[in-house]
């Protein structure tokens, strides 16, 4: 149908010219929604991939043809839970969101028969019995501002996304504010890094800008190579323009000659979506010499990484752009004195990089009005473990753990017990049932031995045995360490070796006093952030989970008979699969 | 039957012809820029063919103004590359956080107890290669969950994820690209 065809694609010279094709852009997304046809949405992403959303695509396509129904996609929304997600919008109705759909069912959803799935509607109110799809517990405490748009464009199309508002803000930047007051609105959001440390945006830009060196760059982070995180590759799959347009703002910011932005390689979907979108905006010549007559220069790589953990620390992550081992150095000089190329280089997390759009469209302040004091905005967070109503959330900082866990992730599935909620990926310790009413910011967990970290939180049952999670978290850092340094890449096997000892029924008490020690060598030596935490997560199940600890050494038992001394499986074989 | 397959055995050569071609799209501009292709490059390479040959990390060097060592340094430290053939098929196993809470032990365990192979291996008859995926796939809802070839496997059990196994097997080689 010609209602959604796309549009030319030509580069634009001017700032009138830019606005004009946003104006068509909002033209043909209004007739998009008001037509009198049917749009059928389908939720396409990785998760959803693996799923059958490519044959639920399939089936629709093939049942709209001849018919006045258009058929789109989508990046996934976040609710996992309710994948393969469509969306259908008859004329005259709001739209209605099914869930868990299968192909074959296409037919019988398209003709009305397949209410029993339909999870939500559109709107403030109920229609035909369905309701709204805001008041389910998993989209009500949510406050979407990087996810707005996941979802709802297609990913593929420039124009859905200038009908949403994308480079709105870059516009801006460009001709109406000054560097320092774009980098006086971030300072002013109180945006601090999502990446994990927390740092504040606002500050690394200043720096950034008042580094002397030339040319500078700027790095997005999306490498995410965590073992329970995967927000950034779902922005990227639903709303790459989003990022891109972070990226650029922060070029002309802090005066950078180039963007990049670093992708793991183990995420070909969202390498794939976030080419085509830097290929259109260099289309509409958004990137390259002179953007839209402003006079201003930016070029624009994307690299792509090889599924190395350690590359998402920052002078890892440059290293492997410049095409060598991601191996970190020690600091000073800073990334922002010595980057890439050892140039001045400014890197933020790609979550940090996507709210820039609206802090510079609504305002610092408004940001900063959002989420906690100390720590303002929203934060994506995902959780795993077995929970009935998975994925991935966008919401203010500050909601409680009880509210996140009971309420958004809809609580335990029948007949899994909670047990506890690993915290900050590989980098923390855990939290038990009694903590579950603090606030979720960056730094209301830390005196427990918490942490937000990138928002990847995992809840455990109880047939999870401490020693043996403890180990699996130690055995991965073990097995991601960059071998640069002596005190994580030998320290690290040595406490897996103890626990083996446990694990295997042969530890003793003084074990534990070896573990403090060992951990204590590797968070004081360890040249980068990565070693410097990577103890925490076993120093954490020790401190919330001592008796299982004990009873591994004291009583030759396995609480949950996960580990080999309580199970009948052999020592040797278990030793080689623990590898 | 454990048996770690030998860079000469099941040797399935890379047409380098291909290699060639793909690397003619690799234009850089200046030495920096061909640094930072370099990574790239193979990722193209070990996507299409399921590994990089030493023949093949040659011609990349050569493009690049770099060496075969230089390449080698990064093929042994990146977890993504293979530097030895795989199987007819091709296993990512996910180990994440919330596949191990789920039990992807087990899973790792039958591998090594019934199929010989441990993370990067293929099986003694060149019919399975596994990774063990560090990182996430992604699909956590489904926990525990293998992408075999081109298809998902999740909620698994031992003898779902055997079954598995043994289908992909019996219906015969993937796709030329063994993806």
């Amino acid at each position: 149908m010609t209602v959604y065809a796309p549009l030319e694609l030509n580069r634009l010279s001017s700032r009138a010219e830019f606005e004009a094709l946003v104006e068509r852009a909002k033209a043909r997304w209004d007739a998009l929604w008001n037509g009198d046809h049917t749009v059928v949405t389908v939720g396409v992403g990785s998760s959803s991939i693996a799923k059958g959303a490519l044959d639920v695509l399939a089936a629709c396509q093939q049942a709209a043809a001849g018919q006045p129904i258009i058929v789109r996609q989508v990046g996934v929304d976040g609710a996992d839970w309710m994948e393969v997600q469509v969306q259908v919008k008859r004329p005259g109705a709001p739209t209605v969101y099914y869930g868990n759909v299968e192909p074959h069912e296409i037919p019988d959803l398209l003709a009305g028969r397949l209410q029993s799935k339909a999870v939500g509607v559109d709107g403030d109110v109920a229609y035909e019995g369905i309701p709204p799809l805001k008041e389910h517990p998993f989209f009500k405490y949510q406050h979407r501002i990087v996810l707005r748009d996941v979802g709802v464009i297609d990913p593929e199309s420039i124009e859905d996304a200038l009908a949403r508002g994308a480079y709105s803000a870059y516009l801006k930047v460009l001709f109406d504010l000054t560097p320092e007051e774009t980098i006086a609105e971030v300072t002013a959001a109180n945006l601090r890094g999502r990446g994990g440390a927390g740092f504040p945006a606002g500050v690394k830009w200043e720096s950034g800008r008042k580094a002397r060196a030339t040319p500078k760059f700027v790095v997005c982070n999306s490498h995410e190579g965590e073992p329970n995180v995967y927000k950034d590759r779902r922005i990227h799959e639903g709303d790459p323009h989003r990022i891109l347009e972070g990226i650029l703002i922060a070029c002309i910011a802090v005066g950078a000659e180039r963007g990049y932005n670093y992708i793991g390689g183990e995420y070909p979907l969202a390498i794939k979506r976030f080419r085509k979108a830097v290929q259109d905006a260099e289309r509409l010549g958004l990137i390259g010499k002179n953007v839209l007559g402003s006079g201003k220069d930016v070029e624009f790589r994307v690299r792509t990484g090889g599924g190395a953990y350690i590359c998402g620390e920052g002078s890892a992550l440059m290293y492997s752009i410049m095409g060598v081992r991601g191996q970190p150095r020690t600091k000073p000089p800073r990334s922002v004195e010595e980057g890439i190329w050892k140039r001045p280089t400014v890197a933020n997390n790609t979550e940090t990089l996507s709210n820039i759009r609206d802090i510079i469209n609504n305002g610092g302040a408004w940001y900063a009005s959002i989420g906690t004091e100390k720590s303002a905005g929203t934060k994506l967070m995902t959780v795993q473990g077995k929970l009935k109503t998975m994925g991935l959330v966008e919401v203010p900082m500050g909601i409680t753990l009880r509210t996140l866990i009971e309420e958004v992730w809809g609580g335990m599935r029948d007949g899994y017990k909670f047990k506890g909620i690993q915290t900050g990926g590989v980098s923390a310790g855990p939290l038990k049932e009694e903590h579950l009413d603090r606030p979720v910011d960056f730094d209301s967990l830390t005196d427990l031995g918490g942490m937000l970290g990138s928002g990847g939180f995992v809840v455990f049952d109880d047939t999870v045995c401490a020693v043996d999670f403890a180990r699996y978290l130690t055995a991965f850092n073990r097995f991601e360490s960059c071998s640069k340094c002596v005190p994580c890449s030998r320290g690290n096997p040595a406490l897996v070796e103890i626990l083996d000892r446990i694990r295997f029924g042969r530890g003793s008490l003084s074990d534990l006093a070896l573990i403090e020690r060992t951990s204590k060598h590797i968070i004081e030596l360890s040249l980068c952030g990565l070693g410097q935490v990577a103890p925490m997560p076993l120093l954490g199940m020790m401190k919330m989970y001592p008796e299982e600890f004990r009873a591994h050494i004291v009583d030759g038992v396995c609480p949950t008979g996960t580990c080999p001394i309580g199970s009948r499986q052999t020592a040797a074989t278990t030793a080689a699969a623990a590898d | 039957m454990t048996q770690h397959v030998s860079p000469t055995a099941n040797r399935k050569e890379i047409d380098l012809d291909e290699v060639r071609e793909i690397m003619s799209h690799f234009k850089p501009r200046d030495y920096q820029e061909a640094q930072e292709l370099i990574l790239s490059a193979l990722q193209e390479i070990n996507e299409r063919f399921g590994w990089v040959s030493l023949e093949a990390a040659e011609i990349v060097a050569e493009h690049l103004g770099t060496t075969a060592n230089r390449i080698y340094g990064l093929l042994t430290f990146y977890a993504d590359f293979r530097t030895e053939p795989r199987g007819n098929h091709f296993m990512l196993l996910c180990h994440g956080m919330s596949c191990y809470v789920a039990g992807s032990s087990r899973l790792v365990q039958e591998l090594a107890d019934r199929y010989g192979i441990r993370d990067g291996e293929t099986t003694a008859d060149g019919e399975l290669t596994v990774q063990v995926v560090n990182g996430c796939l992604g699909v956590c809802d489904r926990a525990p969950i293998v992408k075999l070839d081109d298809k998902y496997y999740g909620n698994l059990t031992v003898e779902s994820f055997n079954e598995a196994i043994q289908r992909a097997i019996a219906a015969g080689k993937s796709g030329e690209s063994a993806k």
